[in-house]
């Protein structure tokens, strides 16, 4: 899979595809779209890089734990929940302005649910890319092993418990 | 109405002072049986004071009321005279009586703290407390006090001791129906306690075991007889019932199954044939809770409750009345009399022949009440009841049974409870045998004794109701039978301890089987005596109860000055106890039968008949219900707990469905939306296809078996889906699902490849899987009957409605002119799906997106992190290439 | 077309109690993914027809209109568009559904290693291992240690 076209492919689709999250969440109050769809399709990119260029291409495009992510997302979601209570107001009171001057005469729609939307975003993200990286360092650990110990030991390990020995199934090498 | 501070005083006084005693250091045993003492004749003044200041009644004016009754019962002539033909027998109280106030406790429930200490209440509440204080007492002879082990078992015995006789005392002096209830479960509790002593003796946990539940399960016939009753007749007090007992529809069921109900309770606790086999099983308890329980107390309190209904159910005037009343607790009492008397002569062991007795004589009181409901017509006067003097009847068997069990106890402890054992004791132990025998005597209904009066006002009860109805003549027989075996056990008792010819003797061998009973208390077994007065406890307190057992007998008149004014039903014997010299000089069917009794019982004592030891045939009836119970526990547990997972899922899914194919086939409802769907079933061809896109990649899935595959599928059948949300115009829904079907597909290729392939073996078998498709159908059909029966219906509102208005602007405000000034408050987006997620029920997204990172915490925390160990291993892998 | 959707539901619940009542976990799981399709599936048939109950003709344009609100005017009546709570609700379900597969999957894994079966009757009798002899699964770690 690591074929060089596809390697140039997603070097052109994944910028592509992360602009066209940042659009579609960004837009999701008025339009399909939203935290939980931008969340996903950023996931679906950077996996999909990590598909053409490798483990390492990810950690250096993606080089802190996704649990970062997540924290950081939460900590979005939970203080734009808080802050009305500030105000006197009622949890998760959104803010609504109608015209957001932003120079050169024009104006945009703007709601505060935006603030929370971004954080659903990240947490998607870092749940999806942790949880696929994770089981991708597994398969990879575990194909690792089964070269270093050798087609004897696979043999012998394939009676008890041994997915290392196990054909590996037609999806492939995630590498 | 009187306060009734004095009488829960009273009741708690006992358990107070037990607990007080654990405050005493071990070693103060003479301070220690004070203490407990106290708390008993503490309640016994408390009591007496009560019935002193308001009377019986309970009506407030002791001086008129208390003068009458004490008339009656101190001057029989008097009363005799006053007895005209033309008047009727009156009731010796002619009205109700009436309650205390109540404290409240738990209003809502009709659960109030109040008490009625009227004939049967106060004289029970003495009864309880005067002997509670003497079982004190005779704890500290029984139990020693010299030894660590004596001091251990005081320390422990008081406070048990005391938390039973404030239950008790509440059973017989509650007015709540509910407070007699509570107390009546808090009886069962403590004698559990009590029964179950010696916690290292197996057999008499058991035995106790079998005494808590089965009284425990009367008490909850009990609780729903109380309830029926109360439910049904509005009234939740005793007094209350009481007074309005004329006015209840006695022709209602509800009324007939409410007492049916309570009088199991009441059997059960009182031994009632076929339930009586737990009392000579509850001997296993030391002898003071024997003679404490088993004597006067708890076995009594369903004798009490029968007293209690009496006035209730029976004789709340003329014509009126529950009819079943005497038919069944006569029968059933005179059964439990004849085979507790005839059992009781097979036994060897003192405890259980007089555990028999017991049984007998409850059943006799069980008799009594129930010849209550037959009136009869003697020397030209009608009487309303053939009943006279319960309480005489109740306080006579008290002061006999407790001497017997107080006696019996002692003479176990320095020799043996085996009667064969005990030939010619009386010259070892002249104070404890000469107790005994003056008790026996009073058991075998000798002359001379309060019994041979109550004896005789009971065979002139069945004397003059059989009159009107022949079959009672039966009865009589039977109370001869038994009269004539309690005579034979004293007879027997007599000639062993004495020594003489035609004695039980030593040397008959002891069958196995109910020696355990012998010695349950074995480690009290061959003491010497204590001398002191400690060591005369053992004995002692039983001297002043069989004192009053030969007042009774010689003086009836002191005895009706004692305790007439507790008396409640007088018809016949009117005037109080007959004398001795009356019952002599009377001479008729009742007094015949009294002397007919004595010869049999001398014969049958001097006789070899019934010498061996019998076993109770009721014995296996508990341990038979008990295995049962416990055997269909497990065989249900082994059929629903099988552990197997796809069994559970199979009876939930398979129950799940079963009740929606009941619903369908009682409401029509159900099945009309089916027909009137399945017609527009095509209006979209495009979403038919896309349906059946669905439904094809669904069932190719289990077709094949090789994983890869079905990962495919899986993945094909969700993109079929990303499509049906298009059709239904969800375009979120629908890029949603479609990055989610993509990860999804990823992820499961990635974890298979982490698993192994099961073996071929592993692979279902074709019948396993029939079934499986059977189920899978079955469940299937019914949820998308519900999807379809749900989504057919119109709802008046919908929530999404008031969701899509508010999305962007609320609605247009207007002014008092009709110009529009602005928009309410709203979401501030056009997306109403999008504005719903995060504003209108953003408190939920908040939780979900919580969820998905608690979630991605599990898989990291689950799958260690190899990240160093892969980059090791390229870096060298990288410098070997 | 609410019908079709009936269908639909009654195949992925079917199918996939059919694999829940399987031997194997790894069909457990597939089972439990197809169990959120037809859950979902129910829940949005619950907004009823996409079809413009009045209009008798059958090409798309007849549908109603995507719960996004035109240009000017909120159309607080929901005559010509779809119900738009199902949608947000299933919206959540999916992407819950999601997460909660990946911690199912992982904890296969976790039990394919522990007990060295995937069988759902023989993991009641197997003991678990507590003592680590199989080579791939270590001594716990702290998770994440970054690179």
């Amino acid at each position: 899979m690591t074929s060089p076209l596809f390697k140039t492919a997603a070097r052109l689709i994944v910028p592509l595809t992360l602009l066209f999250a940042a659009y579609i969440a960004l837009r999701g109050h008025n339009s399909p779209g939203g935290g939980f769809i931008g969340g996903l399709m950023v996931s679906v990119a950077l996996i999909l890089y990590r598909l053409a260029h490798g483990r390492h291409a990810i950690l250096r495009l993606l080089p802190f734990h996704p649990r970062v992510l997540v924290a950081l997302g939460l900590g979005i979601a939970y203080a734009t929940a808080l802050i009305p209570l500030l105000f006197g107001r009622p949890l998760l009171t959104s803010l609504v302005i109608d015209g957001f001057y932003i120079g050169l005469g024009q104006r945009v729609h703007f709601a505060s649910a935006l603030f929370f939307d971004v954080g659903v975003l990240l947490v998607v993200v870092g749940v999806t890319v942790g949880m696929i990286q994770r089981l991708s360092e597994e398969v990879d650990a575990q194909a690792l092993r089964g070269r270093k110990t050798g087609a004897s030991a696979a043999l012998a390990d394939e009676s008890a418990s041994s997915p290392a020995a196990a054909p590996a199934p037609a999806g492939g090498d995630f590498k | 109405m009187a306060p009734p501070g004095l009488l829960l005083l009273a009741v708690v006084a006992p358990a107070l002072t037990g607990l007080a005693t654990l405050f005493l250091p071990r070693v103060a045993v003479t301070p220690r049986v004070l203490l407990a003492a106290a708390g008993p004749a503490f309640a016994f003044v408390l009591v007496l004071s009560h019935l002193g200041a308001y009377g019986v009644a309970g009506h407030g004016e002791p001086d008129t009321h208390g003068a009458r009754i004490h008339h009656t019962a101190a001057s029989p002539t008097a009363a005799a005279e006053g007895l005209d033909a033309h008047h009727p027998a009156p009731v010796r109280l002619a009205s109700p009586p009436a309650g205390t106030d109540s404290i409240a406790w738990v209003p809502d429930l009709d659960l109030n703290l109040a008490f009625l200490a009227d004939g049967l209440g106060g004289f029970f509440a003495l009864l309880v407390a005067g002997i509670g204080v003497l079982i004190v007492l005779y704890a500290r002879g029984y139990f020693g006090g010299a030894t660590d082990q004596a001091r251990a078992d005081l320390y422990r015995f008081y406070p048990t001791l005391g938390f039973f006789a404030s239950a008790m005392l509440g059973v017989v002096l509650a007015d709540y129906t509910l407070l007699t209830l509570v107390f009546w479960e808090l009886t069962s509790i403590s004698s559990f306690l009590l029964i179950g002593w010696n916690r290292y003796d197996k057999p008499a946990l058991k035995l106790a075991k079998q005494a808590f539940f089965t009284t425990g399960l009367g008490g909850m016939f009990l609780l729903g007889g109380i309830g029926l009753l109360g439910h049904h007749t509005g009234h939740w007090r005793w007094s209350e019932l009481l007074h309005h007992a004329a006015e209840l529809d006695w022709a209602a069921g509800t009324l007939r199954c409410a007492f049916l109900l309570m009088f199991v309770g009441a059997a059960s606790k009182s031994a009632q044939w076929p339930l009586h086999f737990w009392l000579p099983g509850a001997m296993a308890a030391p002898t003071p809770v024997s003679a404490y329980l088993h004597s006067a107390t708890m076995v009594k309190a369903g004798v009490f409750l029968v007293g209690r209904m009496l006035p209730l159910f029976v004789l709340p005037g003329e014509g009126v009345g529950l009819t079943i009343w005497p038919g069944l607790i006569t029968w059933l009492g005179a059964v439990t009399m004849l085979y507790g008397g005839v059992t009781a002569v097979n036994q060897h062991d003192l405890k259980r022949i007089f555990a028999y007795t017991t049984v007998s004589q409850l059943g006799l009181l069980m008799t009594m009440y129930g010849l209550a409901g037959f009136g009869f017509v003697y020397g030209g006067k009608a009487y309303a009841a053939a009943i006279d003097l319960d309480i005489t009847q109740i306080a006579n068997h008290a002061f006999y049974k407790a001497p017997l069990f107080i006696t019996a106890g002692a003479i176990g402890h320095y020799l043996s409870r085996s009667l064969p054992d005990l030939h010619g004791a009386f010259y070892k132990f002249p104070a404890i045998c000469a107790t005994m025998l003056l008790a026996g005597y009073a058991l075998a209904a000798g002359p001379g004794t309060v019994s041979f009066q109550a004896k005789e006002l009971f065979l002139y009860a069945v004397y003059h109701a059989a009159d009107g109805h022949p079959w009672l003549w039966i009865i009589l027989a039977m109370t001869v039978a038994t009269a004539a075996c309690n005579v034979a056990i004293f007879v027997r008792l007599l000639t062993t301890l004495l020594g003489l010819p035609g004695s039980m003797g030593k040397g008959k061998a002891d069958d196995g089987h109910q020696d355990h009973h012998a010695d349950a208390d074995d480690h009290h077994h061959a003491h010497e005596p204590e001398p002191g007065l400690g060591g005369a406890l053992i004995w002692l307190p039983a001297v002043p109860l069989v004192a009053l057992q030969y007042v009774g007998g010689l003086a009836p008149g002191v005895w009706d000055r004692l305790f007439g004014g507790f008396e409640r039903f007088g018809y016949y014997f009117d005037h109080g106890v007959p004398s001795l010299l009356y019952a002599l000089t009377h001479p008729g069917v009742p007094l015949y039968a009294s002397g007919l009794a004595i010869v049999l019982g001398v014969l049958l004592g001097l006789s070899g008949l019934l010498r061996g030891q019998h076993t109770d045939v009721h014995d296996v009836i508990y341990p038979a219900v008990e295995s049962g119970t416990v055997g269909l526990g497990r065989g249900l547990f082994e059929l629903l707990q099988n552990g197997s997972l796809r069994v559970y899922l199979t009876v939930v899914l398979l129950t799940l469905t079963a009740c929606l194919g009941v619903a369908a086939w009682q409401d029509p409802g159900m099945v009309a939306p089916v027909a009137a769907e399945a017609a527009r079933a095509f209006e979209l061809p495009l979403g038919a296809m896309v349906g059946a896109l669905v439904v094809v990649t669904a069932l190719l899935l289990p077709v094949f078996s090789s994983r890869i595959v079905r990962v495919l599928i899986l993945g094909s059948c969700g993109f079929t889906v990303v499509a049906m949300y298009v059709v239904y115009r969800a375009p979120d829904l629908a890029l949603t699902q479609l990055m989610v079907e993509i990860i999804g597909v990823l992820l499961f290729v990635l974890v298979l490849r982490l698993l192994p392939e099961p073996p071929a073996s592993e692979r279902g078998r074709p019948v396993g899987r029939v079934w499986r498709a059977a189920v899978g159908a079955a469940v299937g059909l019914a949820l998308g009957w519900i999807t379809l029966v749900c989504a057919h219906a119109e709802p008046a509102a919908l929530l999404g409605e008031w969701f899509s208005q508010y999305s962007y602007h609320g609605p247009a405000l207007y002014d008092a002119a009709g110009e529009k000034v602005g928009y309410a408050r709203g979401g501030g987006g056009k997306n109403v799906v999008n504005v719903i997620l995060v504003d209108f029920r953003g408190f939920d997204t908040l939780g979900e997106i919580s969820v998905l990172g608690l979630a991605a915490l599990g898989v990291w925390s689950m799958l260690p992190g190899r990240r160093r160990e892969l980059s090791r291993d390229t870096a060298t892998e990288a410098t070997l290439s | 077309m609410t019908f079709v959707m009936a269908v639909c539901v009654a195949a992925c619940v079917g199918v996939s109690v059919y694999l829940l009542l399987g031997r194997d976990l790894k069909g457990v799981a597939m089972g439990v993914f197809l169990l959120g399709h037809g859950a979902n599936l129910s829940i949005m048939a619950m907004s009823g027809s996409p079809v413009l109950p009045h209009d008798k003709g059958l090409s798309p344009s007849n549908l109603k209109a995507a719960p996004v609100l035109g240009k000017h005017v909120p159309d607080p009546a929901l005559a010509g568009m779809v119900d738009p709570l199902p949608q947000a609700l299933v919206l959540t379900a999916i992407v819950i559904g999601f997460a909660v597969m990946g911690f199912l999957l992982t904890l296969l894994i976790i039990t394919n290693r522990s007990t060295g079966t995937l069988v759902v009757d023989r993991l009641a009798d197997e003991p678990v291992c507590t003592t680590r002899t199989d080579t791939r699964s270590e001594p716990f770690q702290p998770a994440g240690a970054l690179s």
